[in-house]
């Protein structure tokens, strides 16, 4: 690639990121009811908790997180056929009540589909792997998966998600993260992605 | 179409099919100790900005979560590994390493992606080192085999305690990296870099002292540092 290119790249993305950090992040959760009831809820759930495992569970998930998630589907910086289009359709407004709704609502726990991979998902969620330098999950999700703005929620989230959003950070399809996750996946090899999932999944 | 082509189409597609590929780059590479007219910690611009920064400990207790999945939550590193820890380092030493690894100065590409300026800013380097420097140094850091302390106390004593002190101290004001608490593999490793002229960074009156050491004086004087005390511990 042309240094340049790539100087420029990187100049626009740390623009980018920063005026995201600086944006409002505060929606009314009574209108983001609404929305979510008219328009998210076929796959997401009422309550964030959807039942099918390729759509992400959204309860308790940091506001600021899903907001930027949707302002990025928007625009196009984070590619889903399905949600690009729902997004592009929101006003900042409701994405940010859309967010706040979702954000206060009760996580509903996993569930564990192969328990014999739990010990080698909890080595990498709270080690790492040092020899090939993928750091521990715990250092930025924090200690049970709780997350914040910056590094999301993770826990008891469908393992079929988890391993989705791995793979799309290995191949470089997800590129919203200012490169942390992306180097992360890249240093995982293919089983690691199902352990950890699993152990994800787990979580409380 | 013949058989060749059959082949070669799915092929190309293979090869072209990365189009997006993940943004994971390879670590810069700038000119260090193996180039003629080599000055240590020359002055430059990012690590000017984060010298005058009036830094923030809290911020940069923030910001160290992205670090903490390899150094530690109490940012003791690892003493089966190449992790080093940095509780209490001296912040100036804090901010040149970093400086030069975000220059390419030193080569540590396993942290490169993480310590980058799209992830954090010159100032954002102040306020992690400041946070760091404030935690305490825990001295249940990995030791030696421990054969050979009475030969690594002479050399030490003899040609590192001048920069690096007499409790591993080091010289906040002079960039000397405190030594005391720290692991003793990563030290070897590192003594082991510097004489060898792999880590590009070092101190060219350092390498002068310690080139004519063979690797049992290494092992002798490393593991006598990792067993070096705060002050404060060995005054009683
Ligand atoms: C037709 C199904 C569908 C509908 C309806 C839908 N979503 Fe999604 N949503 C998805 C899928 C699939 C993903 C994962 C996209 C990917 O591949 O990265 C997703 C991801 C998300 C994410 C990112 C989650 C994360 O953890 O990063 C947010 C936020 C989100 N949706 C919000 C909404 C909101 C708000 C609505 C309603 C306005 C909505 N979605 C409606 C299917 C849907
Ligand atoms: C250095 C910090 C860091 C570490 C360590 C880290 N992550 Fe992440 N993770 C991130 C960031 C940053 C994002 C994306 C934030 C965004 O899109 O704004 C993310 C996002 C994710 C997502 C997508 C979540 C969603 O809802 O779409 C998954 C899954 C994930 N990480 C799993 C892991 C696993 C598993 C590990 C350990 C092997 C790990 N992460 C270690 C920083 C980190
Ligand atoms: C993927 C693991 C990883 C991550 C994440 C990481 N580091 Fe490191 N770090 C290392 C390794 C490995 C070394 C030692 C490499 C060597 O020998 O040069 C190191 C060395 C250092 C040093 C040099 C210490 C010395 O005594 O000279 C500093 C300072 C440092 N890291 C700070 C940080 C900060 C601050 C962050 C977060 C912004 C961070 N690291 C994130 C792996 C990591
Ligand atoms: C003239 C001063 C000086 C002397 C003498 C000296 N050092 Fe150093 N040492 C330094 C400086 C300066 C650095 C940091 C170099 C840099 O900027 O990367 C350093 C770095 C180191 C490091 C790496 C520390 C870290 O945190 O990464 C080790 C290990 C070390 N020295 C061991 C020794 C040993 C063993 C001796 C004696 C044989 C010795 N040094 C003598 C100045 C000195």
């Amino acid at each position: 690639m042309n240094p340049y290119l790539k100087l420029l790249g990187i100049g626009l993305l740390a623009t980018f990121h920063s005026a995201v950090g600086i944006a409002q992040s505060s929606g009314d959760p009574a209108k983001g009811k609404e929305i979510v009831a008219k328009t998210c809820v076929a796959c997401h759930g009422v309550d964030g908790n959807g039942p099918v495992p390729n759509f992400p569970k959204l309860a308790g998930t940091d506001a600021g997180y899903l907001l930027k998630q949707l302002r990025e589907f928007k625009n196009k910086r984070r590619t889903s056929e399905v949600m690009e289009p729902i997004a592009g359709a929101l006003s900042a407004d409701e994405m940010a009540d859309a967010a706040a709704f979702f954000a206060s609502q009760k996580p509903a726990p996993g569930t564990v589909k192969d328990p014999s991979l739990l010990d080698a998902g909890k080595k990498l969620w709270t080690d790492g792997n040092p020899t090939s330098g993928v750091p521990a999950c715990a250092g930025c999700h924090g200690d049970r998966g709780q997350g914040d703005e910056r590094y999301p929620r993770l826990a008891g989230q469908y393992s079929e998600y988890t391993q989705d959003q791995l793979g799309q950070f290995k191949s470089g399809k997800r590129k919203n993260d200012k490169r942390q996750m992306q180097a992360v996946a890249d240093r995982m090899s293919e089983q690691e992605i199902k352990a950890v999932a699993e152990y994800i999944a787990n979580l409380p | 179409m013949n058989h060749l082509s059959r082949f070669a189409i799915p092929l190309i597609v293979t090869l072209l099919a990365p189009a997006v590929l993940a943004e994971v780059e390879q670590q810069p590479r700038a000119p260090g100790i193996e180039t003629k007219g080599y000055v240590w910690n020359k002055p430059d611009e990012e690590k000017a900005r984060a010298l005058k920064h009036k830094a923030d400990p809290l911020k940069g207790k923030a910001a160290y979560k992205g670090c903490q999945g390899c150094h530690k939550p109490d940012a003791s590193g690892r003493p089966d590994d190449d992790y080093p820890q940095l509780a209490g380092q001296h912040a100036s030493v804090l901010i040149k390493q970093m400086v030069d690894v975000r220059a390419g100065r030193r080569d540590n590409p396993k942290m490169h992606p993480f310590v980058g300026d799209w992830v954090v800013s010159a100032e954002d380097v102040a306020d992690i080192a400041v946070y760091l420097n404030s935690l305490p140094t825990p001295t249940n850091n990995g030791k030696g085999d421990g054969k050979n302390l009475a030969l690594g106390k002479k050399l030490y004593e003899k040609d590192c305690v001048g920069c690096h002190g007499d409790n591993g101290e080091g010289d906040e004001g002079k960039f000397y990296p405190m030594v005391t608490g720290q692991h003793y593999r990563y030290l070897l490793r590192e003594s082991r870099q510097i004489r060898d002229g792999v880590r590009r960074n070092a101190y060219p009156k350092m390498v002068t002292v310690i080139k004519k050491y063979s690797d049992a004086d290494l092992e002798a004087v490393s593991d006598y540092m990792s067993r070096l005390l705060p002050a404060k511990a060995a005054a009683k």
